[in-house]
């Protein structure tokens, strides 16, 4: 947007250079290439969505069920016996005939849609470290690193100030290390996530100090006014000063952002039959929120399934994926569909999956932890699993890479969580090994010193 | 030596948010990715035929296609192809050429676009080369390189950096007047920057108090040192003099050395709900604090915190010291490695500007620091332990103390009861470790492991909640016998290398070759060479950090890096004259402020009549030709918001008190509690330090979420209010505003401007704060009498977040005791029924309303249930049923209630005869059966006082959001 126009500051803000990030760190950015997305929607799974229960068919599931896995064990976190097979119906889906299960039914007829992984891999099997690894690149809970939507952002600034640029939809609290899975760490402030819990309805609390509470707008409208008079007053007296002009526009922008969050959190503003397509629940609602903010111009939107770590389905898959599935699955086949619709998919990448995904075998109870209530459930598994993304460049229709013939480990085309990164970069137009902030005496970047861009994954 | 000066020409600012086109990737991955050895990087002679076919066809070739990405150290991936080392040494990742087989060469592959996906095609964004020149290319590598002797790059010694030779007292010509302007206008004169004109005494006066003290200026104070007859040269003294005695100075100053100790109240992030808070960390707050009003000698300053418990006596009055080591022990939790690299990086980093941390993967790849030297160091941490927490506060006495040494042996039985005797079972099957406790717990099985944790997290919180614990300091201790560290290749604890024996850094140690320490960890003797007078960093590092706080930039830009990748001195005799200075002066900070805030460089306005001129040359202000305008940081506005209205609580030290939630502490932000690992986001948005790693410098930033807070939040508009009500009885109540917030007079124009907006606002106002006042729901309690009448009393107190009967809850009086309601729908009687907890809801218009909800209570089984009514201001109770305290649940839905604009809906809960155990949830939704109106939800709809703001309020708000206020000129 035009700022100086836009806001009736045109002579005042003359001076101030919009790009000029010292001043306002959310100015847009340069990519280092033509970029083929332009924002990113990462749906969080978090807790670890088994991957041969939804995208990853292994029939020899079937044929060993209740029997040892042949050959070599890995080791995950905890014991687990036999294979088990999916308590979902798979079905070949679409004119692309993936394999998809009936855990997400309507995502599943979204396959022609959609860029399958099933080759992820991460490092260990436990949820924090893998949480660091997949929102930090760095897997080390006590290293603080900026988080993939803080370097995002850094990068390409937002495209509406009168909105943060990187939001993370997390309802009824915040996921396992907490809001560290959002963090900028020595990037500035600016370009941390806004944590906002989507269990609430009201838009006073979605966003701390959004409104007013004892002056209607007109009135804040004339006390604006008022500040910005006598600023303008003392400013006769004082020269150009970069800071001084950031923060008159600053205050501009927040009453902006007064009326313009408001609207985006307000999902009653959309038509009937749109909110019917997501669905009048808790995922439905936050799914539309982030279609509304990404449609605003927000750089990086997380959404993530719940406060702790939902997916952690250690027992009985069939009934807690099952749940987990059908709270998930018409909102993220309505944002596709939604996105689509609206031309929007082509410049948008979504982005779905875990810290990790599950073991095909059956968790054993282990003392002290799930003795009791152990049974049906699959272990955490960070050998293979499987992400799928969907437009912002991406190939659809398209299945890549191969777990072992049980699903446990990735084998063919095998792509780390820094692979991931380095191509979700590369697809926004960043370089990895060119988006760096100098900090300590080093330039840090994303990926530290690994990742490639997968480039098959790309149209 | 000018040259040397003027070599910031237009570089970045060190935060300049702008994305780096130089990679320089941390560490070497790749397993091929060796460093050159001396062997392989010495030059063979060439025969000159080779060295002649290098000169004309494949220099040309390189600096037409190479050369612009893949020179000198900040080439891209390493890769220097601008001497014949840098082909052998390859990039971070691989080596690029293979001299047995030429043409299988990593380079050949990406210069003839066929290595895959694996090798980039290079060059980049230029054509491809034509395979005439790949075949040239391939031919020269055959030969092995041929590359003249005597055309070594240019790359000087790092050892010569300038930051490593010592630091020598650059001479000051008689007559030079104050050494730091002499130093500045030589450059300025140099270079034709004209400084600006001294500042008003106005301007100073307000300029010093927040820079000395944090806090804005009183208007009478201000007014009798403006008024002063008594020249610049003798009151200007005076006052720094003045400023420096009071006790707000180690206040704001402590909480600039926090930044760099990345001080935190917890320890990050700790699984399975354990205890994360530090219970004594405030300690070594206080300790700065009182450090900086007492001007400890900087030296001094330094050993207390990295060995102070080898200093002092233990039981002696000089104890208090030992809070010192907060500086070590406050780091962040985590796995040894990290924790202790931590502690290394602060240090390290913090005193003497250096990033030894970068040698912990491999060799510093810029500066002269081995990965040998990075494990002498941390062999030196390895060896200090973190167990004691020696008390240095006076025992607290008394029955209350008593009883909670009581309470806690109690719970601390437990643990004892549940792990000794496992202990002892593990001793008797491990007899080698039978008398080592931390390796014994070790053994423990899962299960009893996190039965452990659980009763030791009861102890824990118990301690941390109960704040009667005497002060105590969390000290290191050197372990009885002392290991040395193996070098972890690559980083890598499980790659050990070679021993690294713990001793100082040789790029340090100009008086002599560095020697193996002696005494315990060697954590003292570390601590004496980083003071050591000789030492070339550690007296120019704080001179420049000082610097930097009083000037918004240090002389040295990159604050905490003084390696070669970082930024020169911009004014190098200066440092050089301060740091010796400094050290001739006792190491004084006192002395230092006060030298530098009587230059004429401090002293100078915020503008400058030659502005154009002057950014012309020096647009960054390198040369001081101004005093750089900064905004207020997080502490300076909050206290001076609650200075500026007379709420600031100058209560000083203790431990830490949350300013972010009920009840809202007025005490000054130096007293906050920093939780590492959850800082609340207005603590960064205002540009807060890092929390959990040094930080050398506050980022700079202005957005929009900082202006919701100032305009928005309750808290500024609370002060606003206060300041209203302050001024209420004042003859002229915008003079007296103006004096509060500016510590100056209103000018004439200002009046007019208050006076416009005073009449707009208040013909404005009326109507919103009618409307203000009818709020659908509110809180209260009260009886209803036989007849179903109803008695609703507002609560008289808001908390922030719940109302009730007063500030202290539960209170003294016990019928009401425990009567509140809070907004996620719980509400708590008092003891009898006339004391019954009351939402009460006021129909907006003539409705068919519903009422749909369901009360629960969670202590099922306790107590004896509670009792619920619904009640109508024209019929009366309509709903009455008890919630038994067998039960867990109670629909409370009533199909259909015809209600008359301005009637009440009451929800009405008491206690059943035994107030224990009542806390319930009850969270009405009341729906408009014709759908005319969104439903009211009680808890989504809770909200505190809505006290509309008045024209005087709203006036006082905006002074709180000027530039003027929020500004240091």
């Amino acid at each position: 947007m035009g700022m100086g126009g836009a806001l009736g500051l045109g002579p005042l803000l003359s001076n101030l250079n919009a790009s000029d990030r010292s001043v306002n760190p959310l100015a847009p950015g340069k990519t280092h290439f033509p970029a083929r997305a332009k924002r990113v929607i990462h749906i969080f799974a978090n807790g670890g969505p088994s991957q041969v229960d939804s995208f990853d068919y292994k029939p020899e599931l079937y044929k060993y069920h209740n029997k040892e896995m042949p050959g070599e064990s890995l080791r995950t976190e905890r014991k687990t016996g036999t294979l088990m097979a999916p308590p979902f119906e798979y079905k070949q889906r679409g004119q692309s005939g993936i394999w998809a299960s009936d855990l997400f039914p309507q995502v599943a007829e979204m396959a022609d849609d959609l860029c399958i992984v099933n080759s992820m891999y991460a490092n260990v099997p436990n949820h924090e470290p893998s949480l660091m690894l997949m929102n930090t690149g760095a897997e080390r809970v006590s290293l603080i690193r900026p988080s993939m939507g803080s370097w995002v952002t850094y990068g390409l600034g937002t495209e509406n100030e009168n909105l943060p640029g990187f939001v993370s939809l997390c309802p009824g609290g915040v996921p396992v290390v907490e809001t560290q899975n959002w963090r900028s760490a020595f990037l500035p402030g600016a370009y941390q996530g806004t944590h906002i819990d989507t269990e609430n309805t009201l838009i006073s609390k979605l966003i701390p100090d959004i409104k007013n509470k004892r002056m209607p707008k007109e009135l804040q409208r004339r006390q604006l006014d008022l500040i910005q008079q006598m600023n303008r007053a003392d400013q006769q007296t004082q020269q150009h000063d970069p800071d001084v002009e950031a923060r008159i526009h600053s205050l501009e922008l927040a009453y902006n952002m007064q009326i313009e969050a408001t609207d985006a959190f307000n999902v009653e503003r959309e038509p009937q039959h749109i909110r019917d397509l997501y669905g009048d629940t808790l995922h439905g609602r936050q799914m539309l929120i982030a279609r509304r903010l990404a449609e605003r111009g927000v750089r990086f939107i997380q959404v993530w399934h719940g406060a702790g770590q939902p997916w952690d389905s250690h027992s009985e898959i069939k009934k807690n994926h099952g749940r987990l599935g059908a709270e998930a699955d018409q909102p993220i086949a309505a944002l596709l569909k939604d996105l689509k619709q609206r031309g929007m998919l082509n410049d948008t990448l979504v982005v779905w999956g875990g810290e990790f995904g599950r073991t095909p075998t059956v968790e054993l109870p282990t003392p002290g932890a799930n003795a009791a209530d152990t049974k049906l459930g699959r272990d955490h598994n960070h050998h293979g699993f499987t992400m799928w993304m969907a437009g912002g460049g991406v190939k659809s229709g398209f299945q890549y890479g191969k777990t072992d013939e049980f699903g446990f480990k990735a084998v063919e085309n095998r792509m780390h969580v820094h692979d991931l990164h380095a191509t979700i970069l590369h697809l926004l137009g960043f370089d990895h090994e060119r988006l760096t902030f100098r900090y300590a005496g080093r330039d840090f970047r994303l990926t530290d010193v690994h990742g490639e861009v997968f480039h098959d994954l790309i149209a | 030596m000018l040259d040397e000066q003027m070599s910031f020409a237009h570089k970045l600012r060190l935060l300049a948010l702008s994305v780096s086109l130089a990679t320089v990737s941390c560490a070497f991955s790749a397993e091929d990715a060796k460093p050159p050895t001396e062997k392989n990087a010495a030059t063979p002679e060439f025969p000159a035929a080779q060295i002649e076919f290098f000169e004309e066809e494949i220099r040309p070739l390189l600096a037409d296609n190479c050369l612009e990405c893949h020179t000198g150290t900040k080439a891209k991936v390493g890769l220097m192809l601008d001497r014949r080392a840098g082909w052998l040494k390859g990039s971070d990742y691989r080596k690029v050429v293979d001299l047995e087989k030429p043409a299988e060469s990593v380079l050949i592959k990406s210069v003839s676009h066929t290595g895959g996906k694996d090798i980039p095609s290079m060059p980049e964004d230029l054509p491809k080369i034509s395979d005439e020149s790949i075949a040239k290319l391939t031919k020269w590598i055959g030969m092995g390189l041929p590359w003249p002797e005597y055309d070594k790059p240019a790359e000087a010694d790092p050892k010569q950096h300038w930051s490593f030779q010592p630091v020598k007292k650059p001479e000051l010509p008689e007559n030079a007047g104050h050494p730091i302007d002499y130093f500045l206008s030589k450059s300025q004169k140099a270079l034709g920057v004209t400084p600006a004109p001294k500042a008003d005494r106005q301007t100073l006066y307000r300029r010093v108090h927040f820079d000395l003290l944090g806090l804005p200026p009183k208007f009478e104070e201000s007014q009798k040192f403006i008024n002063d007859p008594r020249p610049d040269n003798v009151v200007w003294p005076e006052l720094i003099e003045h400023l420096m005695g009071s006790q707000h100075y180690g206040e704001r100053w402590a909480r600039h050395w926090m930044d760099i100790a990345r001080y935190s109240d917890t320890k990050g992030y700790e699984a399975g709900g354990r205890e994360r808070r530090f219970v004594y960390s405030y300690t070594y707050r206080d300790w700065l604090i009182k450090a900086f009003n007492e001007d400890i000698p900087y030296d001094k300053f330094l050993l207390y915190q990295l060995a102070g418990e080898q200093l002092v006596d233990w039981e002696g009055p000089d104890k208090r010291h030992l809070a010192a080591l907060g500086f070590l022990s406050l780091s962040k939790n985590g796995k040894q490695e990290l924790v202790l690299d931590d502690r290394l990086d602060t240090t390290f980093r913090g005193t003497m500007a250096l990033t030894v941390s970068c040698a912990r993967c491999h060799d510093h790849k810029f500066d002269p620091i081995s990965t040998k030297e990075y494990y002498s160091l941390y062999g030196v941490f390895l060896n200090s332990m973190t167990e004691d927490q020696p008390t240095i506060g006076d025992a607290p006495k008394g029955p209350e103390y008593d009883k909670y040494l009581k309470e806690l042996a109690e719970k601390q039985k437990v643990v004892d009861e549940f792990l000794e005797p496992k202990l002892e079972k593990i001793a008797k099957e491990n007899p080698n470790i039978a008398n080592r406790r931390a390796q014994l717990i070790g053994k423990l099985e899962r299960p009893d492991r996190i039965k452990l944790r659980n009763l030791e997290r009861v102890v824990d919180k118990f301690v941390a909640d109960s704040k009667m614990e005497a002060d105590k300091a969390l000290v290191l201790k050197d372990r009885e016998s002392n290991i040395n560290q193996h070098v972890f290749i690559r980083g890598n604890p499980s790659r050990r290398g070679e021993l690294a024996p713990r001793q100082f850094l040789e790029i340090a140690s100009l008086s002599e070759e560095p020697t193996e320490y002696e005494k315990g960890s060697g954590r003292l003797e570390m601590a004496q060479d980083i003071v050591d007078p000789t030492n070339p960093l550690t007296a120019r590092n704080i001179v420049n950090r000082i610097w930097m706080w009083h000037f918004g930039e240090g002389i040295v830009r990159s604050v905490d890096d003084f390696g070669t990748q970082g930024e020169k001195p911009d004014h190098p005799e200066l440092l050089d004259y301060l740091a010796t200075w400094f050290v001739e002066n006792g190491w004084s900070v006192k002395k230092l402020h006060k030298l530098i805030l009587t230059s004429k460089a401090w002293q100078q306005q915020s503008s400058n009549p030659n502005e154009e001129a002057n950014m012309l040359v020096d647009a960054e202000n390198r040369l001081l030709w101004k005093y750089n305008r900064q905004r207020l940081d997080l502490e300076q506005m909050r206290d001076g918001m609650l200075d500026v209205v007379g709420n600031l609580d100058n209560t000083m030290y203790g431990r830490a008190v949350k300013i972010l939630e009920p009840p809202y502490s007025n005490r000054r932000s130096v007293y906050a509690f920093i939780d590492r690992q959850n800082l609340p986001p207005i603590f960064r948005n205002f540009d807060f330090s890092n929390p959990s790693e040094t930080t050398a410098q506050r980022p700079n930033t202005t957005i929009p979420m900082q202006a919701l807070f100032t305009l928005n939040s309750n808290f500024v508009q609370n002060q606003a209010t206060n300041l209203a009500k302050k001024t209420e009885s004042a003859e002229d109540r915008i003079k007296a505003m103006h004096r509060a917030v500016f510590a100056k007079e209103p000018s004439e124009s200002d009046r007019h401007m208050a006076e416009s907006f005073l009449t707009v606002f208040n013909s404005e106002m009326g109507d919103f704060a009618e409307r203000q006042t009818e709020t659908e729901w509110s809180y209260g309690w009260g009886a209803v009498d036989d007849a179903g009448k109803v008695d609703f009393k507002p609560f008289p107190h808001w908390t922030g977040e719940r109302w009730q009967m007063s500030e202290q809850w539960p209170y003294e009086h016990n019928l009401y005791r425990y009567l509140r309601a809070d907004d996620r729908g719980f509400m708590h009687p008092g003891a009898t029924e006339s004391e019954s907890a009351m939402y009460q809801w006021r129909a907006p218009a003539d409705l068919k309303i519903q009422v749909e909800s369901v009360a629960e209570r969670s202590a099922v089984g306790k107590g004896n249930g509670v009792r619920l009514r619904v009640a109508t201001s024209s019929e009366g109770v309509i709903f009455d049923k008890v919630l038994e305290a067998s039960q867990k649940t109670l629909p409370v839905n009533i199909p259909q209630i015809s209600i008359k604009r301005g009637e009440f809906v009451w929800f009405i809960l008491d206690a059943n005869g035994n107030t224990s155990h009542d806390s319930t949830k009850w969270d009405p939704k009341i729906v408009d059966l014709d759908g005319n109106f969104p439903a009211w939800q009680e808890s989504e709809m809770f909200s505190g006082p809505a006290k509309p703001a008045t024209a005087w309020s709203a006036y006082a708000h905006a002074l709180l959001n000027t530039n003027r206020f929020l500004f240091v000129e």
